[in-house]
């Protein structure tokens, strides 16, 4: 019988991985968070935007102290055409105190928070330290390898939580051929701008915080963008279908300056002075390309086992993290009491996933991308709905006003928008989110 | 026993260029590339010679993370002098003095990235009456002797030896730090630093009045000789060449090479052949 | 009334870089110390000069012999060279004052002292007479002619022996491999040039006219040099007194590297880049054939 160092090793401090760890130090067992920054979060990128609700139950109160920038009270979704715009703007002030709804945060702060947390049970973090690989004991996952001298580490469960393209998961050969088609770009620049000058262009008080999704501002290239607005900085980025971009050989730091210079984003984002620029790949539409989810003495969770959605305007991945580290820390700490880690004694992870949010979630949006992503509701919806805005509030007298139904008519026939369509595309949304 | 003197500092401070705000980051504290570099010759030095390796901080608290990285990577024992962290030079070279009096070599960076003055080093020299070799580029560890080359001005290098008790500082690209192996950087995390009083008393005569961003002063030039017209056509040409920018000639390749040669000879670039 | 003398180090007759600001800072009066200090004191504008001749440096040694002739100056300046660098702490120690280092002023109740890398300037005030180290280049010198300085030659050193390190040798700057920023001649070549040999042919014209050779991005991102050889915003930044560029356009994150040579010559087929606006010596004619020409010309 194996000595091992830990009870079960964690890949990655990120969201997925603190939860997992601070869920299994809790329960008493021995975790080692494994990361390969110099401190969790360090290097890790994302748009802005958390739905913490999640951690209800793990940290009681977490508004009280998780590092937020501001709390989401103003939702914008966007239409637009190169020099159109039409948002749905819904703001509520019971998104303005707890329990809350949606933040923004910074990745470094927050990240770093969640591992304290772990630390503070117990959990043994160790930074700048890489897993390049698993140990195994037949099929059976014992341990990790890692880039460090006499690096070797051994564990009962391994939970990987390295984020998309997870090298471990891949390596247990967890997931089949990943397709290009599945992973999206994201790109993001931070802009600095005073907090009284964000506060006034986007009519917010105090931590009130907006949250813009914006489709039909990618040209070519299927996708969606966002802007959302920290303290003193506005993170403003898209998300683009990988295989597109390639295609359309388009620079995604043009995509963005296009979006910057949008007649309807301009205004916000004046004068804000660039302070960092990133990139990153996310794994989206993630039921259709899930891995499975547990081998013997392993489990996967996070970005590592795409639960995320990135569909144009949809973008969640943080409350999947913490959700799925969660769930996978349980049924590791189950499989222990039990003295049995093979993967179908850690079943019961997959079956946690499918009682809570996680996965069902990600099976009612599984058509999302695909429709958001679609040319119809990327170019032709976008265009449609402007153009018929446009005439219903033009006043072009002495000509009179023609009615709604004839300019509906009209410019579906001029946008190509078939009613066949239409109806098709609304009853796939309504599967889909309703 | 040896020392190598390692200093905790914000690796990547942010400098607002209109206020000259430092904002540090403590999160990406850390020691800079050159205490990295001395720490690794302090390394092979205590390898060879089978001394003991002390690593001395002087700072805050917060200081200890970077001392137990560095017992995890070997070094024997770990000590953290308690002084303010805006201590002038001069005090943080008696309070690691005050530890490292009986070390045979101490080995330092060249510059702390923060104030930048490199003068610790050579305090610590006066203040223990040995020695010093500092800013070295390269360094060899010798039988009973190290030898080191030391930038000088104008692309010059002095070779340096030393054969007892010396202060050293280095240049971060000199050596690469090594890594921990993982079971010392678990059991490292628990090491045990001693903490010691440094001096108390603060320089009473040196006040910083204010900090502002960089701004070049300006610097003096020559006059310029000749007409009004000349001089008001010199002050306001761009640069400060000292033959005015003239317009593009076209030449074929050997007229170009011959124009180039005189030109160099007549800048005083080339004797007069 | 303040007095303020600037203590220069010389090695074999040369100043140390920076020295002639540092007594430029002093009105013209200064100590010399190290080998040659007659030779170098008439490279300077000086007024009151004192020698103080030693032989190898030793800054531990060399500091306590010099302490004993500043007792009665307040404000002890030295130029930030490597051995001002080296010899001012030791001064300070010996003296028993505060050390301003990284000066680019001083005043004669203080510093303005650069810090974090020269982002941030402090502006520091003493009570006392203290010792500063002044950054070399930052100040500028007049070369105004000063009558016949007060010279006087002073003893001291051999009696006060201070542990230093043996010197061993000097090394003269090796021009192939010395660090580019330091280079006072940089010979480079951008993308007008045809391949990786080219630069073969540049080392040995740059080798013929003792300069470096220097390099643009594209040409370091193309492999045919090392990025060390690259000047510019992401490469190294340079301050040459000489600057030669062949078929370099001048891109602004080039020329930004560059320093403010004294002369710059461009070889370039297109007459109106920056980089030909930007030399004092502007060629109209391919590069490649002018390096072929240099190369001719300098062994014949
Ligand atoms: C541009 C963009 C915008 C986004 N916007 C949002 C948003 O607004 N809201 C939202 O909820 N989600 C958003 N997401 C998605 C979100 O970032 C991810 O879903 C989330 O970070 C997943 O968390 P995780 O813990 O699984 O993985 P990660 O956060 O990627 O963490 C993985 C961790 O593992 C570490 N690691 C990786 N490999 C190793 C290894 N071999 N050894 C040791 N450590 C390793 C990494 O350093 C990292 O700390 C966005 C993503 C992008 C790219
Ligand atoms: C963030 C960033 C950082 C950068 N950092 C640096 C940096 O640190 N250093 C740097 O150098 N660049 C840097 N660059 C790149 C810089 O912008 C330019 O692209 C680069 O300096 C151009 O190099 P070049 O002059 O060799 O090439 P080009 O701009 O292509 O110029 C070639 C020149 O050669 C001339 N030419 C062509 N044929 C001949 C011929 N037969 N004879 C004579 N002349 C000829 C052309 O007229 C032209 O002027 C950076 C760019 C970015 C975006
Ligand atoms: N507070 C400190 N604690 C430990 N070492 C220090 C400290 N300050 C300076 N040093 C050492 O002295 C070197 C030069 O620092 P400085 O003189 O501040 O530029 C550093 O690289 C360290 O090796």
């Amino acid at each position: 019988m194996a000595d091992f160092h830990f009870d079960v090793i964690v890949v990655g401090a990120g969201p997925a991985g603190s939860c997992a760890a601070l869920t299994l130090a809790r329960a008493g067992r021995s975790v080692c968070l494994v990361e390969r920054g110099p401190f969790p979060g360090a290097k890790n990128m994302y748009g802005g935007v958390i739905y913490p609700r999640v951690l209800d139950q793990l940290v009681p109160r977490w508004w009280e102290e998780a590092p937020i920038q501001r709390w989401v009270t103003r939702r914008m979704t966007m239409m637009t055409t190169p020099t159109q715009a039409i948002t749905v703007d819904y703001r509520t002030q019971a998104w303005a105190g707890p329990p809350y709804n949606g933040a923004t945060a910074y990745r470094p702060d927050f990240d770093a928070w969640l591992a304290g947390k772990a630390e503070g049970e117990g959990a043994v973090l160790v930074c700048s330290t890489t897993a390049t690989g698993l140990l195994r004991d037949g099929s059976r996952v014992v341990g990790v390898r890692t880039d460090r001298p006499d690096g070797d580490l051994t564990a009962r469960i391994v939970i990987a939580c390295d984020g998309v393209n997870s090298f471990l998961a891949k390596e247990a050969g967890l997931y089949r051929d990943s397709d290009p088609g599945h992973f999206t770009l994201g790109v993001k620049e931070t802009l600095a701008l005073p907090k009284a000058v964000i506060d006034e262009r986007f009519g917010v008080r105090d931590l009130d915080g907006v949250d813009i999704e914006i489709v039909g501002c990618t040209g070519d290239v299927p996708g969606g963008g966002f802007l959302y607005t920290n303290l003193d900085t506005l993170a403003v980025g898209v998300v683009l279908k990988l295989p597109a971009l390639a295609a359309q050989q388009r620079r995604p730091e043009a995509i963005i300056g296009a979006l910057k210079a949008h007649p309807a984003i301009a205004p916000l984002v004046e004068g804000g002075e660039v302070k960092e620029y990133s990139a990153h790949v996310i794994p989206e539409g993630g039921y259709e390309m899930m891995p499975t989810l547990a081998g013997d003495g392993l489990l996967v969770a996070g970005d590592a086992a795409a639960f995320c959605l990135a569909a144009g305007i949809w973008l969640e991945g943080v409350n999947f993290a913490m959700g799925s580290g969660m769930a996978a820390g349980e049924a590791a700490n189950e499989a222990i009491a039990r003295g049995d880690v093979t993967a179908s004694a850690l079943a019961g992870y997959r079956k946690r996933l499918e009682a809570n949010f996680v996965l069902r979630d990600h099976r009612k949006l599984r058509g999302a991308p695909g429709l958001v992503l679609s040319d119809r509701v990327q170019k032709r919806y976008p265009a449609f709905i402007c153009n018929v805005a446009e005439r219903m509030f033009r006043v072009d007298n002495p000509a009179p006003k023609p009615g709604l139904r004839r300019i509906a008519r009209q410019e579906m026939k001029r946008g190509g928008v078939r009613l066949r369509h239409l109806v098709k595309d609304a009853w796939a949304g309504w599967k889909a989110f309703g | 026993m040896i020392a190598a003197c390692l200093k905790w500092v914000d690796r990547r401070p942010e400098v607002d260029p209109i206020t000259g705000v430092v904002h540090d980051d403590n999160r990406f504290a850390g020691i800079s590339d050159a205490d990295q570099a001395a720490l690794e010759w302090a390394l092979r030095h205590a390898e060879v010679t089978g001394d003991e390796l002390v690593v001395v901080a002087a700072g805050p608290p917060q200081a200890e993370g970077v001392l137990r990285e560095a017992v995890a990577c070997g070094a024997s024992r770990a000590v953290r002098v308690e002084v303010a962290l805006a201590a002038p030079s001069p005090t943080v070279a008696r309070a690691l003095a005050s530890v490292v009096s009986s070390a045979t070599t101490v080995w330092c960076g060249d510059y702390s990235l923060d104030r930048g003055s490199g003068s610790v080093p050579s305090f610590l020299a006066a203040e223990l009456g040995v020695a010093q070799a500092l800013g070295l580029v390269a360094v060899t560890l010798a039988e009973g002797a190290i030898e080191g080359l030391r930038r000088l001005d104008k692309g010059r290098r002095e070779r340096l030896r030393v054969t007892d008790r010396a202060v050293l500082s280095v240049e971060g690209s000199t050596a690469r730090l090594r890594r921990a192996p993982l079971s010392r950087t678990l059991a490292g995390r628990t090491a045990t630093v001693d903490v010691v009083a440094g001096p108390r008393e603060v320089d009473a005569r040196v006040t910083t009045v204010r900090s502002r961003p960089y701004r070049p002063r300006p610097r003096e030039l020559a006059a310029p000789v000749g007409s009004a017209h000349d001089r008001i056509s010199s002050l306001t040409a761009a640069g400060t060449s000292a033959g005015g920018r003239t317009d593009p000639i076209v030449l074929d390749p050997a007229a170009a090479a011959e124009r180039v040669l005189s030109a160099l000879t007549t800048w005083g670039y080339r004797p007069e052949s | 009334m303040t007095r303020s003398v600037a203590v220069v180090p010389v090695r074999d007759g040369m100043l140390a870089v920076g020295g002639d600001e540092a007594v430029a800072e002093c009105e013209g009066r200064a100590v010399l110390v190290g080998s040659g200090c007659a030779i170098a004191a008439r490279e300077l504008a000086v007024t009151e000069v004192k020698m103080l001749e030693l032989d190898d440096f030793a800054p531990g040694s060399w500091a306590v012999a010099l302490a004993a002739h500043l007792t009665d100056v307040d404000v002890v300046v030295v130029p930030g060279s490597p051995d001002g660098r080296d010899l001012a702490p030791r001064i300070a120690h010996a003296l028993g004052r505060p050390l301003l280092a990284g000066a680019i002023e001083v005043r004669a109740d203080g510093a303005s002292c650069a810090r974090h890398g020269g982002l941030v300037i402090d502006e520091l005030v003493v009570d006392g007479p203290f010792v500063t180290t002044l950054q070399p280049g930052v100040r500028g010198i007049l070369n105004a002619s000063m009558p016949a300085p007060a010279v006087e030659i002073i003893e001291g050193g051999a009696s006060t022996r201070t542990a230093d390190a043996e010197v061993m040798e000097v090394l003269s700057p090796d021009l192939a491999t010395i660090d580019l920023r330091e280079a006072p001649r940089i010979v480079a070549g951008g993308a007008g040039l045809d391949g990786a040999t080219r630069f073969e042919q540049l080392a040995r014209i740059a080798s013929a006219l003792d300069a470096s050779v220097g390099a643009t991005r594209v040409v370091t991102d193309r492999g045919w040099v090392g990025h060390v050889r690259q000047i510019g915003t992401t490469g190294v930044v340079v301050e040459p007194e000489l600057y030669i560029a062949f078929g370099i356009s001048g891109a602004v994150q080039h020329t930004s590297g560059l320093g403010t040579p004294d002369h710059i010559v461009s070889v370039n087929t297109d007459a109106h880049c920056p980089m030909m606006q930007l030399a004092d010596l502007a060629i109209v004619c391919d590069a490649n054939a002018v390096l072929d020409a240099l190369e001719e010309q300098l062994s014949g």
